[in-house]
């Protein structure tokens, strides 16, 4: 691998990107230690970002192309182990049978990893098209290379996966022309079947009562049950306000998560101990982070020197803004409680192994920017 | 590939994509502003609350001594099993109910008022379940602490009171307050909580606010099911204040002997200091044990216990001293004699009235126990000759009883330092109420009023009270039992928000003694009649001692009319004396209910009272003479 490493990569290396996601995991680890000081997790963290930068580098050097053309392999490929997920050889961990025990790998989330294939998959059929608008037939295809992985991940069932997924394709719809028409239309659809769809739901009794709460939680969680579903996005809720300006850096002793009033602090809830503990500057400078890094990745899309690249990377930026938005509202009390992990800072290996593929895949297009 | 050659506005797209990533950042950083910049004291309060938890660290009441300095009342430390309310909000408290009662031998009645109390009561921390927990139930809850993390145990002073029955009216109890006291304008603004130990009765209750400590708290950190993480800080109680009581422990069991001795083991003793109302002794039987209310509240048999004290019909939760009203029969010829020669119905002249074997009134003959002839009033006192009281009570007419009444305070409570004192009920109080049913005062009725019958009936302590007056010749003072309550010192330092001032010690502010006018030869005259009771073969001579002189009066108060006097309607006997004669020590007053002659039960009981005293204190040179006049 060494060897294809050339001079001209190391100077086109996009050093700040690969800095800022590095960056971002160091700051994740400090906030997993403060989440559950006694316990191995962020250590565990720290390995994982080990094993995800390595991954990271091998996908960076390596020609995105010569990848992409391998899609199909590494599609089925997912769609194999996604469908190993159903059979009894699937872990079911809180309820969801969403994890994969294999001997030698150990246990991993295949619905995190298959989002990569999909994404090259969708980018493979979707870069090869000539300019004009979007044909229905091949809106129905792309649509069907999406479904296969997403609805494997509704039987598991994994809403909250599943629907981390959707940016993915709106992404590859939006930057493959689609009429836009059809985008006010889908919005204005949405807007009306949302509420319609709620409706029904509530009143065929479709969406169970308990689903139900989690949404209503976020409009009014002291009334809704603060005892039950109300009282996650409460105390997520107080954590973040707790932090105040500066926060409490690491105060043990009044942690809202050593204490356990806040659940799941060190995956779905990171982001309220790091409110807690770095308060509003600390948040801040992470969302700037955030931007900063998504916008490193933008400028590289907008570089790419072929459309499978600039959908790979787009794909992957909605993918990643969905994520970062889902999960930090969560914590804000402003979205229904979804176990969506925090890109980069959420401990789990599966999580962080599969965003730093994909970032290695943003700087492997902008190393080949200028080759063509 | 330079987006911008392509047409589909790719640029602009991909414009738009970074757009939106923006716009939706700032959203999250606006909520950011507004969770912690806005809303952060708030929450930064709310978490607070959450986490921190004060738990109370009962103070010890002050104790209660005896005027030697003998101990009466004190607190010792027990166990109680404490439930805390935050781990319970989260469970059905009904699943609770059979581990309790059976891990903590329980009652499962009592286990389910408890769990409902402390649902009702839902912003305070914790209440006892069970108090005087032994080592097994210790055990039983230390080695339950992860399945009920809502129960611990803490170590608090239980109010004990090592005299049992002796003194238990004087002393009251304690206990905890109730939810209707809770709500009462008494306690309502006090910083009470339920659970809260007050004094109940006696001097408990009466001087609760000073024996009572200030409770200090334990500030502990806790997690989300309440089990406690660390202590934050411990702000300690300050104990109740000592009380020092006027109480002598040597008369006080005198007279609870002299009653428990007594032919129906029912009546009052109280002994008094007539020089500024120091009570040093005051006994009512049957009495209870005000133990049985502070450790028997929690248990079966406990409860069996209390109720059955109500229920008895020989009422031993009733403080006879105090809230006993009885007919005073010839102790009330007493006062009346002061009043008569006040009023100058007589004088020191002629103070001469028949007895006549009795009186004619309308068609009705009251009788005198004897034939006096036309006594004077010292004659008349000795032998307790009704026939001349009749007249005197005629002579006097009722408006002058009723003005004797005011005179000694018979209108109103003596003000002793105890609750729930009963004022007598006397022809002042009658009036309104006989000439609204009958259209007029009878003759009869005064004449029955004289000898201290029909319409009159007074507590012990009244007639104490007056008739200690008249051997002070004229100086009525107040009966009380406080002599001083002993400082307390501050706890913290000056200046923190958790230090508790001292509180001063103080002793009892004699109020000005009340003062009847009489001549001192007149109070010589009336004196004279009492000496001659115990000491001139009067109704009580049977008890002469030889080196004390007691001025006394017998008093044999009708419960029932002539005829129908046995039983349980026996004549209550009463006798109410001083001593020295001429210059009194002590005044002692004894009441046995239902046993007929104040001479034959009464007077001998409070004999023994002062050969106690006597015993207590060796006689004075020089007295023997100052009573011989």
């Amino acid at each position: 691998m060494v060897a294809i490493i050339e001079k001209r990569d190391l100077r086109d290396f996009d050093w700040l990107t690969a800095l800022l996601a590095v960056a971002i995991a160091a700051f994740g680890v400090w906030q997993i230690h403060n989440a559950l000081p006694t316990e191995s997790y962020w250590s565990k963290q720290i390995i994982g970002i080990g094993i995800a930068f390595v991954a990271f580098l091998v996908i960076a050097f390596n020609d995105y192309r010569r990848i992409i053309d391998a899609a199909p392999f590494f599609y089925v490929a997912g769609l194999i182990l996604l469908l190993l997920v159903i059979t009894p050889l699937g872990v079911t961990v809180n309820g969801q049978k969403a994890w994969l025990k294999l001997p030698l790998i150990g246990q991993f989330q295949p619905s995190e990893f298959v989002k990569i294939p999909t994404v090259l998959m969708l980018a493979k059929y979707y870069g090869g098209r000539k300019a004009g608008s979007l044909s229905l037939k091949e809106m129905l295809i792309g649509g069907a290379i999406f479904a296969a992985p997403v609805g494997l991940i509704m039987l598991e069932p994994d809403a909250g996966q599943a629907i981390t997924y959707m940016p993915i394709l709106a992404a590859m719809f939006f930057l493959s022309g689609i009429r836009i028409r059809y985008v006010v239309l889908a919005i204005i659809a949405a807007a009306i079947m949302v509420p319609a769809g709620w409706y029904v739901g509530v009143k065929t009794g479709k969406i169970k009562r308990y689903q139900q709460e989690r949404i209503l939680a976020v409009t009014n969680p002291d009334e809704v049950d603060p005892r039950g579903y109300g009282y996650h996005t409460i105390q997520s809720t107080i954590t973040v306000g707790k932090g105040g300006l500066a926060g409490n850096m690491g105060d043990t002793e009044t942690s809202q998560s050593v204490l356990k009033f806040l659940p799941e602090p060190h995956t779905d809830f990171i982001f309220a101990v790091t409110a807690e503990n770095t308060g509003f500057i600390g948040c801040v400078s992470l969302l700037l982070a955030y931007a900063l890094l998504l916008s490193r990745m933008i400028a590289g899309a907008r570089q790419s020197s072929d459309r499978a690249g600039m959908l790979v990377i787009m794909a992957i930026v909605c993918g990643m803004i969905f994520q970062i938005f889902m999960n930090v509202g969560m914590a804000l009390g402003v979205l229904p409680v979804i176990g969506v992990p925090l890109p980069l800072m959420s401990a789990g290996l599966s999580a962080i192994l599969s965003t730093f593929v994909a970032i290695g895949f943003v700087i492997s297009v902008r190393l080949r920017r200028f080759v063509n | 590939m330079k987006i911008g050659d392509h047409i589909q506005n790719l640029g602009l797209r991909v414009g738009v994509i970074q757009g939106l990533a923006f716009l939706l950042l700032a959203l999250l950083g606006a909520r950011l502003y507004y969770l912690q910049i806005i809303k952060g004291g708030y929450y930064s309060d709310r978490a607070e609350s959450q986490r921190v938890r004060l738990i109370p660290i009962p103070a010890p009441r002050g104790a209660i001594f005896d005027r030697n300095g003998k101990l009466l009342v004190d607190s010792r430390p027990t166990y109680n099993v404490v439930l805390s309310n935050e781990p319970l909000k989260s469970v059905n408290v009904n699943d609770r109910v059979d581990d309790y009662s059976h891990g903590l031998t329980m009652d499962r009645q009592f286990v389910v008022e408890r769990l409902n109390l402390i649902k009702q009561q839902n912003e305070f921390e914790a209440m006892v379940l069970k108090e005087n927990a032994d080592m097994r139930d210790i055990a039983w809850v230390e080695s339950h602490s992860l399945e009920f993390p809502e129960l611990r145990v803490e170590l608090q002073p239980q109010r004990h009171y090592p005299l049992g029955t002796t003194l238990a009216h004087v002393l009251g109890y304690v206990g905890e307050i109730s939810p209707s006291q809770l709500e009462s304008d008494e306690f309502r603004d006090k910083g009470f909580r339920p659970g809260d130990v007050i004094g109940k009765g006696g001097l408990e209750q009466y001087y609760d606010e000073y024996l009572r400590g200030k409770p200090g708290y334990r500030k502990v950190l806790v997690d989300s099911r309440g089990r406690v993480q660390s202590e934050l800080a411990v702000v300690p109680p300050q104990s109740g204040q000592d009380l020092v009581t006027t109480i002598d422990l040597d008369l006080q069991n005198e007279a609870e002997h002299q009653l428990a001795t007594s032919v129906t083991k029912r009546g009052t003793i109280i002994a008094m200091d007539p020089n500024n109302g120091e009570v040093l002794a005051m006994a009512s039987a049957p009495s209870f044990d005000p133990n049985i209310f502070v450790r028997g509240s929690s248990t079966q048999e406990g409860r069996a216990q209390i109720a059955a004290y109500w229920q008895d019909e020989k009422r031993p939760l009733y403080n006879r001293a105090i809230q006993g009203r009885y007919p005073p029969g010839s102790t009330w010829k007493i006062p009346e004699s002061v009043a008569a020669l006040q009023q100058g119905a007589i004088t020191i002249q002629h103070s001469s009235l028949a007895c006549g074997g009795g009186l004619q009134v309308g068609n009705k003959f009251i009788r005198c126990m004897g034939n006096h002839g036309s006594p004077a009033l010292t004659p008349a006192i000795i032998h307790s000759c009704d026939g001349y009281y009749y007249r005197l009570g005629l002579k006097m007419s009722i408006e002058g009883i009723i003005k004797m009444v005011e005179t000694f305070g018979y209108d109103h409570r003596s003000g002793i330092d105890l609750p729930n004192e009963k004022v007598p009920q006397t022809p002042k109080t009658w009036m309104p109420y006989i000439l609204k049913h009958e259209g007029k005062w009878n003759d009869i009725r005064t004449a029955m009023a004289a000898i201290g019958q029909d319409t009159v009936v007074v507590t012990p302590i009244s007639m104490l009270r007056a008739v200690a007056s008249v051997g002070m010749r004229g100086k009525e003072y107040v009966p009380h039992f406080l002599k001083e309550f002993k400082p307390i010192g501050a706890v913290g330092e000056e200046g923190d928000v958790t230090y508790i001032p001292p509180r001063a010690g103080f002793s009892y502010q004699h109020p000005e003694p009340k003062l009847i006018e009489l001549e001192s030869d007149q109070w010589d005259m009336i004196i004279k009649g009492m000496w001659g009771v115990v000491n001139a073969g009067g109704t009580a001579g049977a008890i002469r001692m030889p080196n004390l002189e007691i001025a006394g009066k017998t008093g044999t108060a009708q419960v029932t009319e002539v005829g129908k006097d046995s039983g349980k309607n026996k004549d209550h006997s009463w006798f109410v004396s001083f001593a020295p004669a001429y210059k009194p020590d002590i005044s002692v007053i004894a009441l046995i209910e239902n046993s007929g002659f104040g001479a034959s039960n009464a007077a001998p009981a409070a004999r023994a009272m002062y050969e106690t005293y006597l015993a207590k204190r060796p006689a004075q040179p020089g007295q023997q003479e100052v009573a011989a006049k």
